[in-house]
């Protein structure tokens, strides 16, 4: 027990949302300990698991009258920390609040609970000619509550956007209890913007109960690609080329070498494993426009030194082929005992210098590295294997992935594109962001969470904690 | 130094200040002698939100108009936020690309003024609004601190998305400075197929098709009153479907449009090629501005648009009406300040419909100035305003920006 949780509270959350929905032993409270960032555990010391909005509501209150500190928590697929219970408290798990509670095609909306899976609103919206756009490659476990949070992306979002510019509005239950409904079904509410604060913000701001999810219209036609590469640098520079021609790909992924062995063994998909490199190009919209748009890219891979472009054949290959790309980080346990992955950006003509500067930082620092990524958004995910039974090549680990992200600073990007800051890049923000930019988003959780009891040490270095230590390098799940 | 666009507000003197450090400058002084300050644009917007009382000192943008950094190759730009949105695009179109958010009066609006208003044009139903493709800002807070968010890669979720929080704050928690946009290339076609329509059953049966269709219009303007006699001939009211891509994907969507819209159609459709869009779809650029009694935007779910219309033609038969229609937005113009007032019109009547239809209603004109209260311009905004308020005091702790004109 890390903070001081009185019997008198846990029978008031008893009370308030039944002892069934309320755990405070040991042993089942361990899995809750960490997220997908494993490094640093810590238990909370009471999981609830409300199922309405006022029992969310009601929970925050008794956390505000005990003063305790509390977080919310979605499937726990987050990557950086960001559902940590740093100091303990009480963590308030949303999974099961997940009822898509109304689906409306003509207004092209969607209104689900926080702990609706990803995937589930995916398979909801089947044969209706819409989809929900973010994809994230964990979509299969992670929740919607949880995308909302970080803010995710996925392979898709280089064309549709991501979490934030699908968010119509949420109901979300402030710092001090208070249930607010910002936004709604309607574009343009009057008032702050405050629905695209809380998403990204990462639990800090508010619990959000409720989700208005915009939904996409189903592109009449896709052609999907598979470019395959003799150089790695012939790969980036094609993704420079692409973009740099005006063309914007519903998807652009690079898998290098390394990853593409790990892949072929796993998937058996056809993949060539002399290339150095490959991108899969999907380019989707009328069919009218389809096989043009195929032939430019086609063309360009080309002159850019492609070996060869194949084009998947059906949608069962298609299908296949996206299996590989989501599913490789599964893949990368035949590679090596452990991993760790990071999840910087760049400018996308900046994307051949980071992949070169990448290998040499990990040669120079002796560490195996592979990538896979959302090339055509520079967000880049190098992946450095290790096994941490080696304590000299964990600390080579943890040097040349903090080299590679400030090279990507260093380039005019960022430290984070889809996972988040949570406890795991807290140190990294004072690089990012001048004193003055931090003070501001200081003010912002202030305004919102004037006591900071809610998920306290997250996303800001504050002058208490300096930044987040760490120890030991991670391993990941899927990005 | 006063230029005529502050003219509307109660303005002692004006500054243009020429770099940000002369910016940070005189928020500091104003700061320090706690003096009200107006940010100013283009002034394309200046009858937006409650109308000024306080006196204070005009804060002209348009001296920061230098474009940063344009990596064309990367489909960004970084451009200081007093660059008119005319000068934008003609910047962007020499590399192909352009920022897809239309606004009336484009020579006078700034960057600024467009992200401080959230105004986003008809194109926001194929590409999104204006908070879309705002990745990087930099703004001045009240007491004159300079602060950032984003950055100048598309992807990027490090901190809060300041962004989304300076967008449509109408100035109120910072002066914007500068800012990172995301870019799409031009299309390579454009057409826009208008659809004469007799009654407002059809045009919901053209929503209806909409989310049917393979057509993917950038745009779908629906219009009707005095003020598009011209456009409309004989028809009541009329919709135009804006179609961009390359030339075959135009090609299909206006065969496709001619096909499957025949029947809902009141007469014959017009196609309006290429070389001429320009020139008519000006007029749905523009229509916003245009002068008039009272000016009302109302947002709503799109089903809902036939009964807000229905609506609206029983308050003022002789309103004229713009709808992004699939997105849910309608512009109203008023030939006449309504009998009842604001009271009657607006808060007794066409905001409790918006409200039923999912959506809100503001203010965006009122040029006699009658009636302007906070709940009569932008409505009651429930609990959310409490925290908007938590957030401006957090900003601008002695209401100096744009004081008593925004929801606050």
């Amino acid at each position: 027990m890390s903070v001081a949780i009185t019997p008198a509270l846990v029978n008031r959350l008893h009370q308030a949302i039944g002892s069934e929905n309320v755990l405070t032993a040991h042993s089942e409270l361990i899995v809750f300990e960490c997220d997908g960032f494993t490094i640093e555990k810590n238990c909370p010391d009471v999981v609830v698991f409300p199922q309405t909005a006022a029992q969310v509501s009601a929970v925050v209150k008794l956390c505000n009258e005990f003063d305790v500190p509390f977080l919310p928590r979605g499937a726990g697929t987050s990557l950086a920390g960001g559902c940590l219970p740093v100091g303990g408290g009480v963590m308030i798990v949303l999974t099961r609040m997940r009822e898509i509670l109304e689906i409306n095609l003509r207004d092209r909306y969607a209104v689900v609970e926080p702990g609706v899976v990803n995937v589930w609103l995916t398979n909801a919206l089947k044969g209706t000619g819409f989809h929900y756009a973010p994809d994230p490659s964990s979509q299969g476990a992670c929740t919607i509550g949880g995308n909302v949070a970080t803010n995710s992306g996925g392979p898709h979002t280089l064309k549709y956007g991501v979490t934030v510019n699908h968010v119509l509005g949420v109901e979300a239950v402030l710092a001090d209890g208070r249930i607010v409904e910002f936004g709604g079904p309607s574009e343009d509410a009057p008032g702050l913007d405050l629905v695209g604060a809380l998403v990204g913000s990462e639990g800090t701001l508010a619990i959000v109960t409720k989700v208005w999810c915009r939904l996409t219209r189903n592109p009449q036609g896709v052609r999907t690609m598979l470019g395959i590469f003799d150089s790695v640098d012939d790969a980036t520079t094609t993704i420079s080329e692409i973009i740099g021609a005006g063309i914007v790909p519903a998807a652009l992924e690079m898998m290098d070498q390394g990853i593409v062995q790990a892949v072929e063994e796993a998937f058996h998909f056809g993949f060539p494993l002399d290339a150095e490199a490959v991108l899969l190009i999907e380019v989707d919209g009328l069919e009218a426009g389809l096989d043009l748009q195929r032939e430019r890219i086609v063309e360009l891979c080309k002159q850019c030194g492609a070996r060869e472009v194949r084009l998947a054949a059906d949608a069962k290959e298609r299908q296949k082929l996206w299996k590989c790309r989501k599913q490789a980080f599964g893949a990368i346990g035949r590679l090596s005992p452990s991993y760790c992955t990071q999840d910087g950006v760049v400018p996308r003509t900046q994307l051949p210098h980071i992949l070169r500067r990448i290998r040499a930082i990990c040669a120079a620092h002796d560490v195996r590295v592979v990538n896979v990524f959302h090339a055509g958004d520079g967000n880049i995910h190098p992946i450095i294997l290790f096994d941490e039974r080696d304590a000299a090549q964990i600390k080579r680990v943890l040097a040349a992935s903090s080299e590679i992200l400030d090279e990507c600073l260093a380039c005019g990007g960022s430290v984070t594109g889809e996972h988040g800051i949570g406890v795991e890049k807290i140190a990294f923000m004072r690089k990012m962001f001048t004193p003055s930019d931090l003070a501001a988003m200081e003010r912002l959780r202030a305004a919102f969470n004037p006591h900071n009891r809610l998920s306290p040490d997250k996303l800001l270095p504050t002058a208490g904690a300096c930044g987040h230590e760490v120890k030991k390098p991670m391993r990941r799940a899927a990005v | 130094m006063a230029t005529s666009v502050s003219s509307s507000l109660p303005t002692t003197h004006s500054v243009t200040p020429a770099s940000q450090a002369e910016l940070v400058a005189e928020v500091r002084a104003a700061y320090d002698a706690s003096t009200p300050i107006y940010p100013l644009g283009g002034g394309a917007s200046l009858d937006y939100g409650l109308p000024a009382k306080q006196p204070g000192l005009g804060m002209e943008l348009t001296g920061l108009q230098r474009v940063v950094d344009f990596p064309a190759r990367d489909l960004t730009v970084t451009v200081e936020a007093g660059i008119t949105m005319q000068a934008l695009t003609d910047t962007l179109r020499v590399e192909g690309l352009r920022l897809p958010v239309d606004v009336p009066q484009a020579a006078q609006a700034t960057l600024g003024g467009v992200i401080a208003t959230a105004w986003s044009g008809p194109r926001r139903f194929g590409y999104g609004a204006i908070r879309d493709f705002v990745i990087g800002i930099i703004a001045v807070d009240g007491r004159g601190e300079v602060f950032h968010g984003g950055g100048r890669v598309v992807k990027n979720v490090a901190g809060y998305d300041f962004c989304k929080l300076l967008t449509g704050s109408l100035g109120t928690l910072g002066i914007i400075a500068q800012v990172t946009l995301k870019l799409r290339p031009l299309a390579e076609a454009t057409q826009i197929c208008v659809v004469p329509l007799a009654e407002l059953a059809s045009m919901d049966g053209l929503l209806d098709w909409l989310a049917t269709s393979d057509v993917t219009p950038s745009a779908v303007e629906v219009f009707s009153g005095p003020l598009w006699r011209e456009q409309l001939g004989h028809a009541p009211l009329a919709a135009a479907l804006l179609l961009e891509g390359t030339t075959s994907e135009v090609t299909w969507m206006a065969r496709t449009c001619a096909e499957e819209l025949r029947k809902l159609a009141s007469g014959s459709m017009r196609l309006i090629p290429s070389d001429d869009v320009s020139n008519d779809w000006q007029a749905f650029l523009e229509f916003p501005a245009a002068e008039a009694a009272l000016s009302l935007k109302a947002t709503m779910k799109p089903s809902c648009v036939a009964r807000f219309l229905h609506g609206v033609s029983e308050v003022e038969p002789a309103a004229s009406i713009q709808a992004h229609a699939a997105s849910g937005i309608v512009y109203v113009k008023f030939p006449q300040f309504p009998p009842g007032g604001l009271s009657r019109a607006v808060v007794g009547n066409l905001r409790p419909l918006a409200n039923e239809c999912g959506g809100h209603l503001v203010v965006l004109s009122n040029p006699s100035g009658q009636e302007m209260t906070p709940q009569s311009v932008w409505g009651s905004l429930g609990g959310q305003l409490a925290v908007m308020q938590q957030v401006k005091q957090q900003f601008d702790p002695r209401n100096l920006l744009n004081p008593g004109r925004f929801v606050y």
